[in-house]
């Protein structure tokens, strides 16, 4: 075995001496016969014809001991490749066309695979990251759910924990960077001091955190390597050197490798400091103390050997009895939650990108199918040419494996394009598309090595399942009958493929639109439905302004100063700030204590407050429905008031007239405790979450009476809101060269953010089913343009014998129904599957309405008719006379 | 020889099985001709076949140059170059051990073989 091939390496690099010594011993071979046949008394002549008789076909052997000689994978290889790219290049259209289609289905599903294959299939980029969960309580009030971790409750599960190697608190902070102008405003994370021994990495510059630089009054930090490059200029001395955050000294300790991000959802953060920062003295109790403010996520690294259930059930110890000790804060959290940190990071984007990738796959089904079907079509023109090379000696192996190979290099060609496509399609197309993607860690998808496996594999696959059927009609072929006129059989089996193709397409096009349909008619339904403020005219953004410049008071009159100068540029009508504002999230929620239904402190209803200013609700267009709004005596020395919106009076004063009501809300200034407020105001639902079908209840604080920094500034702008953003930034330069504008967004793109995710899938499936109609179009247009240029004969004998235009044109379109029908009706079992896939996903459209699949039948039957109208036409003006005699 | 080559020579409907035991018979008698009659060149061995079985190799001389290029890759015999009779240039092929060894084995399956289907044959008559 070993020598054979050996032997035929052999052979492969000495073609042309052992074809040369075969031919002489062939020559020779012959003289001899020769020579013996003279001997017996045949004419030369004579003895030359009967030597070759009865050696036999000369060339064939020459031919036969070719191909054993060398390898015939390898030798065999080079000549199909040579042969299959010939093929393609004579038939440049065929192959245009035909890559073409497999591009686009490759490209789609490589760039898919792509992103599902960085965002869910990838480890974490940790240390062992098996061990890395996500820790969190569970808030038992309502569906019991995960939720943050005070600092005091943080401290004692990490005093106490015995199953945890290291537990690491986070969150997110933006820190301004004044140490040079212009003032930057950069996304920081507040982290305790063992994160980087936690996850397994070590700073390229200095170190990490030390146990005592958690301790209030120390300002140290790590520096990302991409600000540590870009503003300090990758100076290696900045070790040690003071820099100026928030208008305060931190040391440098670290500067963090250049491919390190953490957390990966949050790509904005450029440094992290230890949690001294919230242990800071400032006017308030420091966060590090307040046992009820929930702010904090954890990440833990699980000992060896201990596994989640277990660290669970040893966490879930602790939790009980700290409940028992601080029941006003923690009775409602006496478990705990143990999650695979890629779980939690990525397990909501799973689904979607899984239902992404399947659409894809059937886009890439499709388009193999188109391919198919061109490859089919130009089989039966090269039927002859099969069976000829097949009577001159080709073996039927040989024959198919010519036109695999020739399926192979098209889909090589293919995957080629389809990769360029995807690269196109994640370089040049995804980071445009949106910064607001909830999908995390989606913009470093590329192509990489795996990515490049799946492609080849891809393109391995679809070749193999494109060529498959011509291949079959090969192997079914007769030399002697193909070689005859016409060859009707072969044609005719080929057009049932090709039918049954195009049905399958057909088939699967439905499912592809039902789903594009259910995500269009759902995004319509997020976007038209009111937010609860008008997004037109309205420009939002933030200002960082340095705490240790400016206190309490400070704040206050900066903010008083700047609304007040913004109010006075031109094609500004209104000006106002708040904190969160709409379509945020839920950012702060808080208990209150309703004075007429007292409770005590666990019992308490909570819900979503905010900050804002006077005027804030008419500059968003939130309508007051009662009462009155906050004026600037609603101050520190006025009575404390609260306004709520509508869902909040009905959900918690059914049928009272809430103006007048008094709560007692937990959100305090720090200084006088909790007081209780009355309710002035009543103003119309304004969403917090885009995707919530209820509204959510909220409750107003006048910024005045709770002090908790500078809000998102707001205007209302009678001018396209960007142009007057110049403006803004001048009169903030007056006030302050420190304080940088950041998220400057218009209130259009404030709502276009909160659905950035229904948009991500609709955008995507809907691009999907219209690659996927256009391929079923274009293959049901060719089939039927086959179909009537093979009928020519008939049709000419039908209009010959009186058959007018109409009965021709039905002849065609009736053809063609008959394909989309079958289709449609296969295609129904798989769209209510793909409804049933999609229904977490949906929003505000009814289950099992039909109006949706009614629609995409619709679009089907009209699409697929137009394409059946150029063939039909065609058909009916067929001149009878031409069609008879062109055969 | 002729009535085993009968019995596996009738048409068997296939002509790729038909050709496969061909083959094989036909690497077989060239083995053998080269381990009794020493190195030949192709002419001589098909001449020695022409002997040995007309029917066999009424089709084609050259296919003796299949069956020897096979033998060859195989390690059972080798070819050099030398002189013929009429002092001209020729490849001459001659059995190697292993060839030896291999045309052992065949000929003691070959002739265990048609022990069995001689006996089945004899049998069937009986009946």
């Amino acid at each position: 075995m070993l020598r054979a091939v050996l032997s035929r390496i052999f052979g492969t690099f000495h073609r042309r001496q052992l074809d040369d010594e075969f031919a002489e011993e062939v020559r020779e071979h012959l003289n001899m016969l020769v020579e013996r046949f003279i001997a017996r008394g045949m004419g030369p002549a004579e003895a030359f014809y009967a030597a070759r008789r009865q050696f036999g076909g000369v060339t064939q052997m020459k031919e036969h001991l070719r191909e054993r000689r060398a390898l015939p994978p390898f030798d065999v290889l080079v000549q199909d490749v040579r042969h299959a790219f010939r093929q393609l290049r004579n038939a440049q259209w065929f192959t245009v066309s035909a890559a073409l289609t497999l591009a686009l289905g490759v490209g789609a599903s490589t760039a898919v695979f792509a992103v599902l294959d960085t965002v869910v299939l990838r480890p974490l980029p940790y240390a062992e990251p098996e061990r890395l969960m996500a820790f969190r309580s569970i808030d038992r009030r309502g569906a019991p759910h995960p939720t943050n971790l005070s600092y005091p409750t943080f401290f004692d599960f990490r005093a106490r924990n015995r199953v945890f190697a290291d537990m690491v608190s986070y969150r997110d902070e933006r820190f301004t960077l004044t140490d040079s102008l212009p003032a930057v405003r950069v996304g920081g994370e507040i982290v305790s001091f063992d994160l980087f021994p936690l996850l397994g990495v070590q700073p390229v510059l200095g170190r990490g955190f030390l146990p005592e630089e958690e301790k209030a009054g120390i300002h140290v930090v790590v520096l990302s390597h991409a600000l540590w490059k870009s503003r300090f200029g990758g100076d290696r001395g900045i070790l040690g050197r003071r820099v100026r955050i928030d208008g305060m000294p931190f040391t440098v300790v670290g500067v963090a490798p250049a491919d390190f991000r953490f957390p990966l959802d949050n790509p904005d953060v450029q440094l992290w400091a230890p949690l001294s920062e919230d242990a800071t003295v400032s006017e308030f109790t420091p966060l590090t103390e307040q046992r009820g403010a929930r702010v904090l996520d954890v990440i833990v690294r699980l000992k060896p050997g201990v596994t989640a259930d277990q660290a669970r059930a040893q966490m879930d110890l602790i939790a009980g009895s700290l409940a028992r000790q601080y029941p006003d804060e923690n009775k409602n959290i006496a478990t705990t939650w143990v999650q695979p940190e890629l779980e939690q990071l990525v397990g909501g984007s799973r689904k979607p990108l899984w239902i992404l990738l399947g659409a894809v796959a059937l886009v890439l089904l499709i388009a193999c199918a188109n391919v198919a079907n061109l490859l089919l079509a130009r089989s039966i023109e090269r039927a002859r040419e099969f069976a000829l090379r097949m009577a001159l000696g080709a073996s039927r192996p040989a024959v198919v494996r010519q036109v695999l190979f020739e399926g192979l290099t098209l889909g090589l060609l293919g995957t080629a394009g389809g990769v360029l496509l995807a690269l196109a399609a994640l370089q040049g197309v995804l980071p445009l598309a949106d910064d607001d993607i909830p999908i995390p860690r989606i913009l470093q998808a590329g192509i990489d090595g795996r990515v490049l496996v799946f492609s080849m594999v891809m393109a391995v696959l679809t070749s193999v399942l494109f060529s498959l059927a011509p291949a079959l009609q090969i192997v079914r072929v007769d030399p002697s009958g193909a070689l005859k006129e016409g060859a009707p059989n072969i044609a005719r089996g080929h057009h049932r493929f090709r039918s049954a193709l195009i049905i399958g397409q057909i088939a699967l096009g439905l499912v592809l639109l039902v789903g594009a349909e259910l995500l269009i008619a759902s995004f319509l339904y997020l976007m038209q439905r009111d937010p609860g403020f008008r997004p037109g005219h309205l420009l939002t953004f933030d200002i960082g302004l340095s705490e240790t410049q400016y206190n309490v008071a400070g704040q206050l009159a900066f903010s008083d100063r700047l609304i007040k100068r913004l109010k006075a540029i031109p094609g500004v009508r209104t000006a106002a700030s708040g904190r969160p504002l709409p379509l945020r999230g839920h950012q702060m929620s808080v208990a209150f204590d309703i004075e007429e239904h007292p409770a005590p402190a666990p019992e308490r209803p909570y819900s979503d407050m905010a900050i804002v200013t006077p005027g804030y609700f008419d500059t968003m267009g939130i309508s007051l429905l009662k009462g009155r709004d906050f004026g600037e005596r609603d101050d520190d020395e006025a009575p404390p008031v609260l306004v709520v919106n509508e869902a909040f009076a009905r959900k918690y004063f059914p049928g009272e007239e809430v103006i007048g009501k008094r709560i007692k809300p937990g959100a305090t200034n720090g200084k006088e405790g909790m007081r209780m407020r009355e309710i002035v105001g009543v103003v119309g639902n304004a969403k917090q979450e885009a995707l919530n079908t209820e509204p959510d209840p909220i409750y107003y604080f006048p910024y005045k009476q709770l002090s908790w920094g500078l809000g998102t500034i707001v205007l209302r702008t009678a001018v396209p809101p960007l142009r007057v953003e110049p403006a803004v930034r001048a009169v903030l330069m007056s006030l302050d060269r420190e304080a940088p504008m950041y998220d400057v967004r218009t209130g259009e793109e404030v709502s276009a953010a909160a659905i950035a995710g229904p948009r991500f899938l609709m955008v995507l499936m809907g691009s999907f089913a219209g690659i996927a109609l256009l391929l079923t179009v274009v293959g049901l247009y060719s089939v039927l343009s086959y179909a009537v240029a093979r009928r020519r004969r008939e049709i000419g004998v039908r209009i010959a014998v009186g058959a007018g235009r109409r009965e021709v044109l039905g002849l065609v379109l009736r053809e063609a129904m008959q394909l989309v029908v079958v289709g449609l009706t296969l295609g129904l079992v798989g769209a209510v599957g793909a409804e049933r896939l999609l229904k977490s996903m949906i929003f505000g459209v009814r289950r099992g309405d039909v109006s949706m699949v009614t629609v995409a039948c619709c679009v089907m039957v009209i699409t697929s008719m137009a394409a059946a109208c150029v063939p039909a036409t065609r058909a009916a003006s067929v001149d009878p006379m031409q069609a008879l005699r062109s055969e | 020889m002729d009535r085993k080559g009968a019995c596996y020579d009738t048409p068997l409907g296939m002509t790729k099985d038909r050709s496969e035991v061909l083959q094989g018979t036909l690497d077989l008698i060239v083995l053998k001709t080269l381990d009794a009659l020493g190195p030949l060149h192709g002419y001589g061995i098909a001449r020695r076949i022409e002997q040995l079985s007309e029917d066999l190799l009424r089709l084609n001389e050259g296919t003796v140059y299949a069956s020897l290029l096979r033998l060859v890759q195989k390690g059972w015999i080798r070819s050099e170059w030398g002189a013929s009779e009429n002092k001209r240039k020729a490849k001459f092929y001659s059995i190697t051990k292993a060839g030896r060894k291999q045309l052992a084995r065949e000929a003691e399956s070959w002739e265990r073989i048609s022990g069995v289907i001689g006996r089945v044959l004899r049998l069937e008559s009986q009946d």
